[in-house]
């Protein structure tokens, strides 16, 4: 058996004496791809974020090629050889791709020339199609994880740690990750992989360990494990049945009054003359791949985003033309956007649950002016938590000490007490556990079912097909195919995204 | 919502609003046109139909006592004895027909004038007028009167493209005695009436050149209100089909490239005042017959991509309805089909049969398919 280039023994991370790793035992060999999975809250990120230096431990012991080693900050990890790729990028937005790349190794007289040809000959040998040259806050997420996957490959790790590296990708930019990823593992480096999505961690892993509420519950080759079993040693209960599957009956619920029509709406190069509809009482999903001008097209209905200045065309909402300067606006009109970038746009982080939610209930036509009221505040919260299952302490804990999936719920609650009658939800459950899925998926069809007209934005196909009672594909800026639940099918659906 | 100018008020500021957004292209002069999908997602069901009958240019569609009749230039034929001789033939084109309660029919002539045959008032003929001089749909109301669609107060039904093209909405609704030939009218400043359906207390007109089914209040107040607009086609006849289902034909597409002609009136008036209809950039009922129109027929591709400066200006469409007009499905001839120009359709017996009159073509589609 190959010896493990890392052994982690009884790690115990506790936080004001809240435990949220206990006793964990993992080890890691040498041109291994090792999948860590787990709920959001299960602990993963704070077990790999120690050994990238993020976080210390409270007590156990870390060994590299059998040597203890203390890990003190990012800058010793980097220097034991290990690199990690985060899911939230920590690239700096207003320096260039090659200067990302390169910072922290300047040297003393740069050529910025030179930074650049290297920088192009590491993306290229990468197969990333990104710009060395690029300012990074001009980047979409899929092509800023590709610089941080570049930046670990360059400081040739001996252990690299990707946080939900897929989540943002298409499926060729995924194929040229895993490429990337096999060819790593066949030069010795070892990877640690996070992924929500079970069936790349089966596919492109060669060990699978699982962790639950901060306890290590399994390690196994991926071959002796299926779907089924990864979700029940995650929750503690199967959930196949809730997750991603139709509801017994198969019910595709009818099309009611037409709510938003989109006709032939412009956005430079991104969204291009696309039309459709969007009816009451249904759940329309909306598949594409990344940069196929979804996201966009849902944030120009909803004011955030302004279609082109000339001809950029109509939206109706209600037989009305509309055409929002602010989000505002259309929130007051009924139309609410969940966003899919959370952490960003969706919640303030420094401010409590109920004070999040409060915000979004003075920006409808349900505030009261200038009047703020504590108590409306504090029921509005306790009301919402228990609606949506928040698990929080209480409604004056921030959002940003909340799990991922909690924070989603805490973003959905934002827009629901703003009493919409268009609710777009884009990628409701990027980087959210499974169970906090279930109960996501489960809040979407009743917002249907009580007759709001809902549009799911998803890079994620069993998620479309699962939720929707009709299927919008988007392809090239623009709505290219229509399918009922019954006539689609994944390679259908994928064949209509890709060609 | 489209807020109201800022400022200095919405009655100030409208009028340069409007003058930008023209500019702009954006508000009231987008050029847009309303999505084919949900209800109206396309498909090939008209095509798969099976032909019934040939007729050159079949019409409209009634139910006679004879039998189902179609219209088809000046002649009136029995859409279930196809090889026979037509059943009545006139000296002018019809334009509208309507099934009586008598088992007659009554026919619309493109001259103003309205025949009957069979039934109670057969060989009757109600002369033309000045104020109904273009019938575009007929139909029997419950207390014994004809409904009557005018469908422009300065074209004939044949000249439909130019009343298009001169944007009119000078159609009129009218309620006639056929006994007294007394006549009421019943609402003005239509667009293009050209289907009437009688609902329990108010009548559903079809106006074309709005694409959009509108009510009007009996009583004779004139009052109107939309019951289904922003249709992606121009409407034409309705009719009542089992339980609470309406049929609404639909006769040629709106695309981009027209309405853009329609914002454009310098444009409009030279194309109309100088080209031969036939080639006007304007829906038809059939395109892609001739080598010199302006567009063609969707079929110009390039590297797998559809050019999109040759829209089709001619489609097959039917539309179900629900009681309350909501569109729930659609049968379509798409670019390349051969089932163009639907102008009516009626179901009976079962079958939905309809005039592709682009085509020249009565089609059925069997009960199994309009379920689908």
């Amino acid at each position: 058996m190959t010896q493990p280039i890392l052994e982690m023994r009884d790690i115990v991370k506790e936080y004001r004496g809240v435990a949220a790793l206990r006793d964990i035992n993992f080890d890691l060999r040498r041109g291994e791809v090792h999948a860590i999975l787990g709920e959001n809250g299960a602990g993963k990120s704070t077990l790999v974020k120690i050994l990238s230096g993020a976080v210390t431990p409270t007590s156990g012991e870390i060994k590299l090629d059998g040597q203890t080693i203390h890990i003190a900050g990012p800058a010793s990890a980097r220097r034991h050889g290990i690199a990690m790729v985060y899911q939230e990028t920590s690239l700096v937005p207003t320096l260039t791709v090659a200067q990302n790349l390169y910072l922290g190794d300047e040297k003393l007289f740069n050529r910025l020339r030179g930074t650049y040809i290297e920088a192009q000959q590491l993306l290229q040998s990468l197969n990333f199609p990104v710009d060395p040259t690029a300012i990074v806050q001009s980047l979409g997420t899929a092509k800023r994880q590709m610089v941080e996957t570049a930046r670990a490959v360059r400081l040739q790790a001996k252990i690299i740690i990707f946080d939900e590296p897929t989540s943002t990708l298409t499926p060729e930019e995924k194929h040229h990750l895993f490429a990337l990823i096999d060819r790593l593992r066949r030069e010795g480096v070892a990877i640690i992989f996070i992924s929500h999505a079970l069936e790349e961690a089966l596919e492109h892993s060669d060990r699978i360990t699982i962790l639950r509420d901060g306890a290590h519950v399994v390690t196994g080759d991926a071959a002796s494990f299926t779907r089924e079993t990864i979700v029940r040693h995650m929750v503690g209960r199967s959930l196949s049945g809730e997750l991603y599957g139709r509801a017994a009956d198969g019910r595709v619920r009818a099309a009611g009054e037409k709510v938003l029509s989109v006709q032939n709406l412009s956005m430079q190069n991104v969204v291009r003359n696309t039309s459709f509809s969007i009816f009451a009482g249904q759940v329309t999903g909306i598949f594409g791949l990344v940069g196929s001008g979804r996201t966009e097209t849902a944030r120009i209905v909803a004011g955030v985003t302004k279609r082109d200045l000339f001809h950029g065309g109509e939206v109706r909402l209600e037989g009305a033309s509309v055409r929002y300067r602010t989000p505002r606006q259309a929130v007051r009109d009924g139309v609410v956007y969940v966003t899919e970038d959370r952490k960003g746009e969706g919640f303030f982080e420094t401010m409590s649950v109920a004070e999040n939610m409060y915000i979004g209930q003075i920006s409808s036509n349900e505030s009261h002016g200038m009047v703020v009221s504590m108590t409306e505040m504090r029921d509005l919260a306790a009301a919402w938590t228990k609606k949506l299952n928040i698990k929080t302490l209480n409604s004056d804990a921030r959002v940003i000490e909340l799990s991922g999936g909690n924070q989603q719920k805490v973003v959905i609650a934002k827009a629901l007490v703003q009493k919409p009658k268009l609710v777009i939800f884009d990628e409701p459950t990027r980087g959210v556990d499974v169970g906090a899925i279930a109960e996501i998926h489960h809040l979407i069809g009743a917002l249907a079912d009580e007759g709001l007209a809902v549009i799911v934005i998803s890079s994620y196909l069993p998620e479309i097909l699962s939720l929707s009672d009709r299927i919008l594909v988007s392809r090239q800026g623009r709505i290219v195919e229509e399918l009922s639940p019954d006539e689609a099918t994944s390679e259908g659906v994928m064949f209509a995204a890709v060609y | 919502m489209d807020r109201p100018g800022f400022l200095l008020g919405s009655i100030t500021v409208n009028p340069f609003r409007k003058t930008i957004d023209r500019w702009l292209g954006r508000g009231e002069a987008s050029i847009t046109v309303p999505p084919m999908d949900g209800a109206f997602r396309p498909n090939d069901l008209l095509d798969s139909a099976p032909a019934v009958m040939a007729v050159p240019a079949p019409d409209c569609l009634a139910m006679s006592a004879q039998g189902l009749v179609v219209s088809s230039e000046h002649s009136l034929f029995r859409v279930d004895k196809p090889g026979d001789a037509a059943l009545a033939s006139f000296d002018a084109d019809i334009s509208a027909l309507a099934g009586l309660p008598d088992g007659g029919v009554a026919a619309g002539l493109v001259d103003g004038r309205i025949v009957f045959l069979g039934g109670q008032r057969n060989g009757e003929t109600l002369a033309g007028s000045a104020e109904v001089g273009c019938i575009t749909a007929l139909a029997a109301a419950r207390d014994g009167m004809l409904l009557v669609a005018n469908g422009s107060a300065s074209n004939n039904p044949v000249d439909w493209k130019r009343d298009l093209m001169e944007k009119n909405a000078t159609g009129s609704l009218w309620r006639l005695d056929p006994a007294s030939q007394a006549r009421e009218r019943l609402a003005a400043n239509l667009a293009y009436p050209y289907g009437i359906l009688e609902d329990v207390d108010s009548i559903i007109i079809s106006e074309s050149w709005r694409c959009a089914l509108t009510r009007i209040a009996s009583g004779g107040t004139g009052r109107t209100t939309r019951v289904l607009e922003n249709l992606p086609a121009y409407p034409s006849r309705l009719s009542r089909g089992d339980g609470d289902a309406i049929w609404l034909a639909l006769f040629a597409p709106r695309c981009q490239i027209v309405e853009f002609v329609l914002s454009e009136d310098h444009y409009r008036r030279r194309m109309t005042s100088q080209i031969d209809p036939e080639l006007w950039v304007a829906p038809t009922l059939r395109a892609g017959r001739v080598p010199l129109e302006p567009t063609q027929q969707g079929g110009v591709t390039q590297l797998g991509i559809l050019k999109p400066r040759s829209p089709s200006l001619s489609y097959g469409l039917v539309a179900r309805l629900d009681g309350a007009f909501r569109p729930v499905a659609s049968f379509h001839s798409r670019a390349p089909g051969h089932r163009h120009g639907v102008t009516s359709c009626l179901a009976t017996g079962g079958q939905l049969f309809f005039t592709a009159k682009g085509d020249g073509m009565i089609a059925s589609l069997a009960s199994e398919r309009l379920g689908s």
